[in-house]
């Protein structure tokens, strides 16, 4: 059927078919012209890439900017399911990767890429690698997770800014108690990975490999221990149960009324685009931890660069790859035009000398986030990552709208058992 | 009976009670009606004069002066883009409306005025396509198209829009309403071929029937998000529906573009409203009108 | 008839378009529902992954899915709200238009008509300001005349915030069509009815809805079809709130399944199995009112 289906497609547009061309298998030539198309979503990487194609007449890269991580992790699935389609290199977000790597749409790069283990940290590398041998992208950003909080209500109302979790609990009834309209944050049901981050300083890692198995570990007392917090916070009424990232969060970072935000190391960015007339109030510090003596973190955000597997030119995409994540001038560019945070850790000498403009009161920003890097807990991501994250939207949905306390650990127990039948029913080896 | 009113443009059907007392309740309900569809319309058209921290901070119905700021900063984006968007959604819109408009008066045509074997299956099969949700077939038409290598052309999202069984559906309404019979006959009599005929005769006649299928069908390209976000990689290629869409899901280390999308939304309904505007004295539909035949 | 194959050749363009755009993918579509992939051991390593029969079970999973029935009733209760809203608002304003008792009728009908041009997309957007309490003029107003307004997206109105997108999206058009239906009413019907003293009310129940009664039924068909198919404006609404999931309607879990699952065998499933609850949903509605609509002349 596909067949007879092709065949009167192909009759009845012979012509453009013939016009569009398609790229053949090409011999390896070095001196030959090869065109790349490069799917990101990152602002401005197209002016980032000009800085390659300036210098390299040879190897030209086209900038396909895509919605954001999850529409461009769907459309390279399906254009890989379908055979042709995908790009030649991709933006792909770390928890991503084992998703990507399961269904063979990026290449291993090891023999292009694999002497650049030392320019990340072993927690970046170990997200391309999985731990094995292969190379599956090289990183581009890390997410080291941030305390972003309004210095001058913070003042006004006597608040210190909070070290550990409970103080931030303290921080959060007094804020709400001054003024009611005040929050110091919210729980988002709509952001599985602001929550995996948070899970992840608390000593989670929801997936993991054990010999020739996967863990998964959703519910684990890590996670419950943060689930159970946010929980209470919301049943007691001190923190908002609304969605971050809707036009009503955004009226309350203008308006003063969303006081904190735990975000990342890209959050002057969001705050500028979201909230630019309250520039020069925010301060950020580290995380509060859940133990003063173990400063700990999480990432939320990152991602690396990927040559997936239905290029016909690896070894230029690769090389391509390599120049925009560790070379000076291209790190440059991404942090100071692509408003990423690279993830090669002499970025911070090379490009990272100034605080961002949203933060221009605050010229420690970058000290800060590397600190806040340098202390990020391990974290493995499984291959179904999408399933537990869109079971995370839906259960957390329904905790957070009852702001029952309880319901934030039902939850948990939804999201672990979704992610554990998906991956049984699809045939991986699960352990327990 | 009632069909043959079908031909007539609206504005020949003089209003017959139009000296009639006019009834304030009739007014205002109507003005009611009319305030409950406007009232997004008017906040998008004041949404758009504020500027980003405008648009969450003051009242909502109080216009500032950004109009212009917005446009230029949208026009502006990535050199351009947007416009590339609209120019592309008209091309899709377009392109699509026209080619399925004559494909469904061939069609429609064929059913309404041919007695021939297998015309009771394929007016099963446009109802039957009628039904049929656009969610559904977009993935396995992508997983078809990619076979051939035409996914992220303008031809993926061109080539779906070209078969519109609404479309044959209206148009067989509207030939079997406007095209007498005899007309045809005695055009074969002085010895037009059956595609002049066709051509010459009962097009004009079905005129004002294909204006309207144009233009439904140019509306639901216009609208479609579904087909073009699956088909397409390159943002250069998408009509305005995916690229707004795109401005407003940025993922999580992006801000939503609220105020350039606002101000897109605004535009990208004016060519729609300006299409119906000047069609309107042409467009007209009689779903009930083929039952209605005595 | 002059010649035997006229017929067909006009109908060929269509034919072979709706064999390769809507037949083809939707038989893609059933064998994709009985294939599943199945992996080996921790599925990373290049071929761990093949595609295999499945028998039935995508169909048995999809229709077992805790979230299915009560995304199946919800659909229901949706449809009953927007359904009959729709069709009566439209109704409404299409006798006051036709009455012509008023100087705003072409305003009013421009108006009405308006939002159809507005894409599903942008609409859900645009009142997604407007529901949000923090944002929307209308709790403002509301509140400055001392009414706390519920929170549209809460739960117990959520439903309700849907179906008014969905009314004023396809109101207009619906009216448009009962408008044309009316127009084309031969005026003796009624006007002896006028002459003995009926009013408009009178005239409108008794005579003009049962003449224009082939459009209603086509209208309500129709309606009845999109209200299936609901699917842009609870899915761009879903970020905004705690109470929409991404498996609300049918069609949200076939998307979620195919692009956010990457499980396009799970997908096919659901799909076949609402195309089949369409079909039979529509016939059976056309059987009911025993419809000469869809009858064919000559």
């Amino acid at each position: 059927m596909k067949k007879t289906f092709a065949g009167v497609l192909t009759a009845a547009l012979i012509l453009t078919t013939a016009c569009s061309g398609g790229d053949d298998p090409e011999t390896a030539d070095p001196g030959q012209k090869v065109a790349l198309t490069y799917w990101s979503w990152a602002p401005n990487m197209d002016k980032v890439v000009a800085g390659w194609n300036a210098s390299h007449p040879n190897i030209q890269v086209t900038v396909n900017k895509q919605d954001g991580g999850d529409p461009a992790v769907a459309k390279l699935l399906t254009a890989i399911k379908a055979g042709s389609g995908a790009p030649d290199v991709m933006q792909a977000e770390y928890q991503k990767i084992p998703t990507l790597v399961a269904a063979d749409a990026v290449a291993d790069i090891a023999q292009e890429a694999g002497d650049l283990k030392a320019k990340f940290s072993e927690s970046a590398w170990n997200s391309v690698t999985l731990g094995s041998e292969a190379v599956y992208g090289v990183p581009q950003d890390s997410g080291p997770m941030m305390f972003f909080y309004r210095s001058d209500i913070f003042d006004k109302a006597g608040v210190a800014v909070p070290k550990t979790w409970d103080e931030y609990a303290e921080a959060a009834r007094k804020i709400h108690k001054a003024n009611p309209k005040q929050y110091l944050g919210t729980f988002s049901s709509n952001d599985p990975g602001w929550f995996a981050g948070l899970s992840q300083q608390a000593g989670a890692s929801w997936w993991g490999v054990q010999g020739e198995s996967w863990t998964v570990a959703v519910n684990d007392a890590n996670t419950r221990k943060v689930a159970d917090f946010w929980g209470g916070l919301v049943q007691e009424g001190v923190i908002s149960n609304k969605p971050m990232y809707t036009p009503e969060w955004n009226a309350a970072l203008n308006d003063g009324t969303q006081v904190g935000w735990l975000g990342a190391v890209w959050g002057p960015g969001v705050l500028e685009g979201n909230a630019a007339s309250t520039k020069g109030k925010w301060k950020t510090a580290l995380l509060p931890d859940w133990d003063a003596a173990a400063p700990a973190n999480g990432n939320w955000g990152g991602s690396a660069t990927s040559v997936t597997s239905q290029s016909k030119h690896k070894a230029q995409a690769a090389e391509f790859v390599k120049w925009l994540n560790t070379d000076p001038a291209a790190l440059k560019a991404l942090a100071g035009t692509a408003n990423v945070y690279p993830a090669a850790t002499d970025a911070t000498s090379v490009a990272l000398t100034q605080p961002p403009a949203f933060f221009s009161n605050q010229p420690d920003f970058y000290t800060i986030a590397a600190e806040a890097g340098k202390i990020t807990k391990p974290f493995t991501y499984g291959p179904n990552v999408n399933v537990a994250y869109s079971a995370y939207n839906d259960a957390f949905g329904k905790a957070a709208e009852t702001r029952q306390a309880a319901a934030f650990g039902t939850a948990l127990d939804t999201i672990q058992q979704a992610t554990v039948g998906d991956l049984k029913n699809a045939g991986f080896t699960v352990a327990g | 009976m009632a069909v043959t009113t079908l031909v007539r443009p609206v504005a020949e059907v003089a209003p017959p009670v139009a000296r009639r007392r006019s009834s304030p309740t009739a007014t205002v309900l109507l003005l009611l009606g009319a305030a409950y569809c406007l009232l997004p319309v008017v906040w998008v058209l004041v949404a758009s004069t504020k500027s980003a921290s405008e648009l969450f901070t003051t009242f909502t119905f109080a216009p500032s002066t950004h109009l212009f700021d917005n446009i230029a900063f949208l026009t502006s984006y990535r050199d351009g883009l947007y416009w590339r968007w609209m120019v592309n959604s008209a091309v899709f819109a377009g392109g699509g409306a026209a080619v399925s408009t004559l494909v469904s008066a061939m069609a429609g045509f064929a059913m309404a005025k041919y007695d021939f074997r297998g015309k009771g299956l394929a007016f099963n099969l446009v109802l039957a396509g009628v039904l049929v949700p656009a969610v559904i077939l977009a993935v396995p038409q992508y997983l078809l198209l990619a076979k051939v290598g035409l996914t992220n052309t303008y031809w993926a999202v061109l080539l779906p829009s070209f078969i519109s069984p609404y479309g044959i559906y209206l148009c067989r309404i509207f030939a079997a309403a406007t095209v007498p019979d005899e007309v045809l006959e005695a055009a074969r009599m002085d010895g037009a071929s059956d595609w002049r005929a066709f051509s010459r005769v009962a097009l004009p006649m079905m005129r004002s029937g294909l204006v309207t299928v144009f233009l439904f069908q140019f509306v639901a390209i216009w609208n479609n998000y579904m087909l073009p976000f699956i088909m397409l990689g390159d943002d250069r290629l998408f009509p305005v529906t995916v690229g707004l869409s795109g401005l407003l899901n940025q993922g999580a280390t992006q801000p939503a573009m609220y105020t350039s999308v606002v101000t897109g939304s605004l535009l990208s309904i004016i060519p729609l409203v300006v299409l119906f505007l000047t069609l309107q004295r042409y467009w007209r539909v009689d779903l009930g009108a083929g039952a209605v035949k005595a | 008839m002059r010649t035997r194959s006229a017929p067909y050749l006009f109908l060929t363009p269509a034919l072979v378009l709706f064999a390769a755009f809507l037949a083809a993918p939707i038989v893609y579509a059933g064998y994709l529902s009985l294939r599943r992939v199945k992996v080996s051991g921790l599925g990373l390593g290049a071929g761990a992954r093949s595609e295999v029969w499945a028998g039935l079970s995508n169909y048995s999973r999809s229709l077992t899915d805790p979230e299915f029935v009560p995304s199946v009733l919800r659909v229901g209760a949706y449809g009953l709200i927007v359904v009959p809203g729709m069709l009566g608002l439209a109704l409404v304003m299409a006798l006051l238009l036709d009455a012509g008792r008023t100087r705003v009728g072409t305003f009013t009908r421009t108006a009405i008509f308006l939002p159809y041009a507005v894409p599903a997309v942008i609409a859900s957007l645009l009142w997604g300001f407007l529901y949000l309490p923090r944002v929307s003029p209308i709790v403002d107003v509301l509140s400055g005349v001392g009414i706390t307004a519920p929170d549209a997206l809460s739960s117990s109105w959520v439903l309700y915030a849907v179906a008014n997108i969905a009314i004023w999206g396809g109101t207009g058009f619906n009216m448009i069509v009962l408008y044309t239906a009316l127009r084309a009413i031969p005026t003796e019907l009624f006007e002896a009815a006028r002459i003995d003293g009926a009013s408009d009310v009178q005239i409108a129940l008794r005579i003009k809805i049962p003449v224009i009664g082939p459009s209603l039924i086509m209208t309500f068909l129709f309606s009845l079809i999109a209200t299936l198919q609901v699917f842009a404006e609870p899915m761009t609404l879903r970020p905004l709130s705690n109470t929409i999931s991404t498996t609300w309607t049918p069609l949200m879990k076939v998307y979620r399944d195919a692009f956010v699952r990457n499980d396009v065998y799970s997908a096919a499933a659901t799909s076949v199995v609402i195309a089949a609850a369409t079909f039979v949903i529509s016939y059976g509605f056309l059987k009911l009112v025993g419809s000469r609509a869809f009858s064919q002349e000559n």
